[in-house]
């Protein structure tokens, strides 16, 4: 039995999720190299200082509009998106699953609620599409994306802004509401990459959200998590990752208050110093987390690739004495 | 028995070697730099002008500039949320962090035999 777990999404949805987080993760490395500068120069300067940094989070923005612009239509226009509709809406169950995930880490739960569960393993039917964090997911990214596109639009022409805004001043209130606005999302996706990266029946990435259901046999999986091998690696790295990411969210949240850059702050070296050392490495771990998450990314598109390379052997091999699949040519 | 069996045997290092010497390495590498750029890693910070706004320095007209009361709120409002929404965020990870540790206690080791723990039909074991 592996991690493989039943598949949940489409092609164009795995396909989707790749290239949003591709073009999200390029959004985050640019867009918080200059918000963070004194504690990523680093970053700014491989990317081609203020330049170079400013056009390639130009670049990834035309990307995003167009990943938003085309997910609406498709959700809108298709009867498979717009039956998602429903599966994404909230409801009691999953203010239920987030108490009992409480208890189940307390003790005083054995099990997690299906709401909550990533591992579905024998039993697919009362897993719901999305999990409780799943729908939170899907609603304050597509809130903050809304936002952050519209503040983005905003603030591509400085001099185009202060039209409508008499004073400069104005103008970079709104590249700070831009900034700001990021950080939260910043934040949840250091907890995505976590969630996502170090649940221990998928370590080190969840192959659901980039192998297509079309792809995975519903007989795969037929235990529980108890049949399961955890890796070795798995406790420590995912202590290091869990610490990681807890630094990364602290960093950014205390960041996001001191490093503002509006008005103006009253002195121009903000942080940058020795004495801000403790912030510069807790931003930078959780730049860390979000590169640990661009290669997760990559590597589950890697996985794809060789489960698309497998099941093709086997089908041409139809003798296959493992529960091979049935044709279905 | 394992995949490695037919592998060839080699001598290696132990892992105490090669931690101390990737702290050694990184101790070399901080002296080093510490040597070359003494207190000022951060040379960004050295040779900037700090003038303020009290001082009625190059930063005084944004300030002054500063007319739109509603945008103000929206960056308070911002920053209210940031620091919020930073904390739930963080009782998820604990809680999600807490939830993986019971779930691996739940899984079977790499050292346990293979099929120990297995119920036929799926069904819990414990």
């Amino acid at each position: 039995m592996t991690n493989l777990d039943h598949g949940k999404f489409t092609r164009v949805t795995t396909t989707f999720h790749s290239l949003l987080a591709l073009d999200v993760f390029l959004l985050f490395f640019t867009g918080y190299s200059i918000t963070f500068n004194d504690e990523l120069w680093w970053l700014l300067t491989l990317m081609g200082g203020n330049e170079g940094v400013t056009t390639l989070h130009r670049i990834a923005g035309f990307g995003l509009i167009a990943l938003i612009g085309f997910w609406m239509i498709l959700m809108i226009t298709t009867d498979t998106g717009r039956s998602n509709f429903t599966e994404i809406m909230p409801g009691g169950d999953d203010v239920k699953a987030f108490i009992q995930d409480v208890q189940f880490v307390l003790g005083s739960a054995d099990e997690r609620h299906p709401n909550a569960k990533q591992f579905a393993g024998g039993d697919h039917d009362d897993i719901p599409l999305l999990s409780y964090v799943g729908k939170g997911v899907v609603f304050i990214f597509a809130i903050e994306l809304f936002l952050l596109t519209i503040s983005g639009l905003l603030i591509w022409s400085k001099t185009g802004l202060m039209q409508y805004f008499a004073t400069k001043t104005a103008a970079m209130a709104f590249v700070t509401f831009h900034g700001l606005l990021g950080v939260i999302m910043l934040m949840g996706v250091m907890f995505h990459v976590f969630e996502h990266g170090f649940h221990p029946a998928f370590y080190p990435v969840e192959p659901k959200a980039f192998i297509p259901r079309e792809l995975i046999p519903e007989t795969h999986t037929d235990g529980g998590i108890e049949a399961l091998e955890l890796a070795p690696s798995w406790r420590t790295v995912s202590n290091v990752m869990g610490v990681l990411t807890v630094i990364g969210i602290v960093g950014v949240m205390l960041g996001s208050v001191f490093d503002e850059g509006y008005p103006v702050p009253r002195e121009l070296a903000v942080g940058g110093g020795p004495e801000s050392l403790l912030l510069t490495i807790a931003i930078n771990a959780g730049i860390f987390v979000l590169f640990v998450g661009l290669v997760l990314s990559m590597y589950g598109n890697l996985l794809r690739v060789r489960w698309e390379r497998r099941l093709e052997e086997e089908r041409r091999q139809p003798t296959a004495t493992d529960g091979g699949q049935p044709d279905d040519d | 028995m394992s995949y490695q069996d037919d592998l060839p045997e080699t001598s290696g290092y132990s892992p105490t070697a090669v931690a101390i010497s990737a702290v050694g390495g990184i101790v070399l590498a901080l002296v080093s730099v510490w040597w070359a750029a003494g207190t000022a890693v951060f040379y960004e910070g050295l040779f900037r002008v700090s003038p303020t706004v009290e001082g009625g320095g190059i930063g005084t007209d944004w300030v002054v500039g500063n007319t739109v009361p509603w945008l103000d709120f929206l960056i308070a409002f911002i920053h209210a949320a940031d620091v919020l929404m930073g904390l739930f965020i963080l009782l998820l990870v604990f809680i999600h962090w807490g939830a993986f540790r019971r779930l691996a206690a739940q899984m079977r080791k790499a050292d346990e035999a293979r099929g120990e723990g297995v119920a036929t039909d799926g069904g819990e074991t414990e």
